[in-house]
């Protein structure tokens, strides 16, 4: 058996493993698992349709630049929840170790693990992309936080009393002269 | 390629350990995985000298005032805060019938568990509406009940102790009091009222935020959030009508605290101040001209926010009272209100019973069309969306669609205006009539199922930037799918603080999505008499 074949056989079984593992990640992952409803339940679905659509495109040796798009809807997610920056973004890598589990309880599959190495590579690959989306949400939130303060919301909670300032002010003043 | 390979063997070790994530989450009961505070997930407390200020108010009290800090293991309660929380608790039971139903009534059916954007974003189980109220109702059963009496733990109960203050610290704050959950609870438990409960105890020892007291400060003080002056509040509305005048060449000339107008016209300061809630602000003001309406301003009822809702009961009487008390010294007829989200469930559910019924005033009645608005029959309040619907129903509007056309919309239904006062038709109604384009989301994201923002209840505030983009991770995905779908570009509601908030949720998840009141796009519409309308590609926003 070809190594892409193996890999295109036991797909159900890699991507149901992996996201079920990428979604243990959670505290209460039942209902991330289990409904479909792509309204009802974003953070699972969105998960699972970006590693199944990553895996395919791991599959069909796809171009790097097409990672993104998958990428990004798992990564964007889980860039604004309360994962350390490795947390986020080690889904992608622990693909590796669930093709490897997978492969190597099957006695046929099990030779084709000395072929994974250019598979790897690829997952690789993917991870960087992911650390790269990874930090473009980060520096989002952060140009989000300052556009905030420009546009003036921070007036709500840090402006002080006019009259109060206006003593302020003329104290000031009066400690100049 | 060969180089590539050995980079990879090196990552292998780590590859082939059991996981690279964090190990498998310990799965503890809730109740026993303590909060843990850092950074970007608390908002930051009170600034002592504003919290001081208010504690000084007659008819409200903030105790408790310090310097503290959510990340230090004390937080420098009273000596007897025990006592204080468990007699608050009381004397709550017994003021507020539906908290005891509420506390007694759950049947822990779990309709409700996945049903709030926080748990959906989070995937924290203390994010279900039902354990979210769990917080509370398991020290209830404690102290309050026989069973929880006399076996404790074993009946659901929880002694009270400072780690169970820092949790409800932590999720009552991560809830928005959207009533979401509330829809699909068999028994209607409002998990929105467990929360005010839950932050007004913590008030009582001196555990709250900066920005809902903030703005409570500065609505007791200047009469709006953002602290303005009633000169800067008046130079602001008067920058507007300079705008408005080299865009369509109509001049307005609005008044200000004129007393014997037909109607007081109230409004979020954040829409005479802030992008681009300004664009809503211009689309009224072109309204009220085109109608010839007899109105004013007030300089001092220059909010229609009331952050009270997410404090106290008794702030929020405080702050509800200035519209009324200074619609009485105006002599007007009655009040508009202009594209409020909580200022609407203040006025629809609470204010009759804090400060009404407005007797002084006449029920509200259209000059323009004649309807009477019974509706408003007590509060005398109306919302703008039923006024301009009114308008459109009797065709006293010339509107032409095509200065939309660079609109394709969707409509978000704000929480409140959707859920507490039922306003789902009219803001449809006046878009079929101003825009060409505009699409659904899914049916299960808007009317009353809608999905919140994310930062209502004065978590608007950047320092929990990811917990806002996560909580509106819900919103923003149904949004995502009729901008792929239709090419959605606008998404238009009726809610000063959906304007600023959900521009920044857009830009995180959907960008290309722009944030608009139903207002501007009337605005946008309008055809005026006497106008001199520049090509206004991009509506009232258009530079010129
Ligand atoms: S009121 Fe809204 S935010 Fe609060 S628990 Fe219910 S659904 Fe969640
Ligand atoms: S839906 Fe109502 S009764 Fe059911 S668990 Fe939630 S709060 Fe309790």
């Amino acid at each position: 058996m070809k190594l892409v074949d193996a890999l295109r056989n036991k797909k159900e079984q890699i991507l149901s493993r992996w996201i079920d593992r990428t979604l243990d990640s959670y505290l209460e992952p039942g209902f991330f698992k289990k409904s479909k409803d792509k309204f009802a339940n974003p953070v699972g679905v969105n998960i699972r349709e970006g590693l199944t659509k990553l895996y395919e495109m791991l599959l069909a040796s796809a171009g790097q630049d097409q990672y993104a798009e998958p990428l990004d809807q798992v990564i964007r997610i889980r860039a604004v929840q309360e994962f350390t920056p490795a947390q986020a973004v080690s889904p992608i890598l622990e693909l590796k170790w669930v093709v490897k589990q997978v492969l190597s309880a099957d006695k046929d599959t099990r030779p084709l693990l000395a072929e994974l190495d250019s598979f790897d590579c690829d997952v690789d690959r993917a991870a960087l992309a992911a650390f790269d989306i990874y930090m473009n949400c980060r520096e989002q939130l952060h140009k989000a936080r300052i556009f905030e303060l420009k546009s003036g919301n921070f007036i709500l909670s840090d402006s002080g009393c006019p009259s109060a300032l206006i003593r302020k002010n003329s104290q000031d003043k009066s400690r100049i002269h | 390629m060969a180089d590539v390979v050995k980079a990879d063997k090196l990552a292998r070790s780590v590859v082939e350990g059991p996981t690279l994530m964090t190990g498998a989450i310990p799965r503890k009961s809730w109740m026993d995985i303590p909060v843990v505070f850092k950074p970007g997930n608390y908002c930051y407390p009170t600034n002592p000298a504003t919290q001081g200020y208010l504690d000084r108010q007659p008819g409200v009290s903030f105790p408790n005032v310090r310097e503290w800090n959510p990340e230090d293991e004390d937080w420098k309660l009273q000596e007897n805060w025990k006592e204080i929380i468990i007699n608050g608790l009381a004397e709550r039971l017994d003021k507020f019938r539906s908290l005891k139903i509420f506390m007694d009534c759950c049947v822990r059916c779990g309709a409700c568990a996945d049903k709030c954007h926080f748990f959906l974003g989070t995937g924290d189980p203390k994010n279900m509406p039902v354990l979210r109220a769990e917080l509370l109702r398991s020290v209830y059963r404690q102290h309050f009940t026989l069973a929880g009496k006399l076996l404790g733990k074993m009946a659901g109960g929880r002694e009270m102790t400072t780690a169970i203050i820092k949790e409800w610290f932590m999720y009552a704050y991560q809830c928005t009091e959207c009533r979401r959950c509330s829809v699909f609870c068999p028994y209607g438990i409002d998990t929105a009222e467990i929360t005010m409960m839950l932050r007004e105890l913590l008030h009582l020892v001196g555990v709250g935020i900066n920005w809902a007291l903030g703005p409570v400060t500065n609505s007791n003080r200047t009469g709006n959030h953002m602290g303005l002056t009633p000169q800067a509040f008046k130079g602001n509305i008067d920058f507007l009508c300079e705008d408005l005048e080299s865009l369509t060449g109509i001049k307005i000339t609005p008044s200000f605290n004129r007393k014997g107008a037909e109607v007081l016209f109230i409004t979020p300061s954040a829409d005479v101040f802030a992008e681009p809630a300004i664009f809503t602000c211009m689309g009224y003001l072109l309204l009220f001209e085109a109608i010839g309406l007899d109105y004013t301003w007030s300089t001092y009822a220059s909010e229609g926010g009331n952050f009270g809702l997410f404090t106290s009961n008794e702030m929020m009487k405080k702050l509800n009272g200035k519209m009324y008390a200074e619609a009485k010294r105006l002599g007007v007829k009655w009040i508009l209100g202009g594209e409020c989200g909580h200022m609407w469930r203040v006025v629809h559910q609470y204010m009759d019973t804090m400060n009404g019924p407005a007797d002084f005033l006449e029920v509200p009645k259209s000059p323009v069309t004649g309807t009477v608005f019974d509706n408003a029959s007590s509060t005398k309040m109306v919302h703008i969306s039923e006024f301009t619907a009114d308008l459109i129903y009797h065709g006293k509007l010339n509107l032409d669609k095509s200065r939309n056309s660079h609109v394709i919309a969707t409509f978000h239904d704000s929480c409140n205006p959707a859920r507490a006062m039922g306003l789902l038709e009219e803001p449809r109604y006046v878009l079929d009539h101003v825009v060409d384009n505009w699409f659904e989301m899914p049916e299960s994201t808007i009317r009353e199922k809608t999905y919140c923002c994310g930062s209502g209840t004065a978590l608007n505030t950047s320092e929990i930037m990811e917990l806002r983009m996560r909580g509106g991770l819900p919103r923003a995905n149904a949004v995502k799918y009729v901008h792929d779908r239709h090419d959605v570009n606008t998404l238009a509601c009726v809610c000063a603080i959906d304007r600023a908030t959900l521009t920044v949720l857009m830009d995180y998840w959907v960008p290309g999505v722009k944030v608009c009141g139903v207002s501007e796009l009337v605005g946008n519409a309008l055809v005026m008499e006497g106008e001199k309308r520049q090509e206004l590609d991009e509506g009232l926003r258009t530079m010129v």
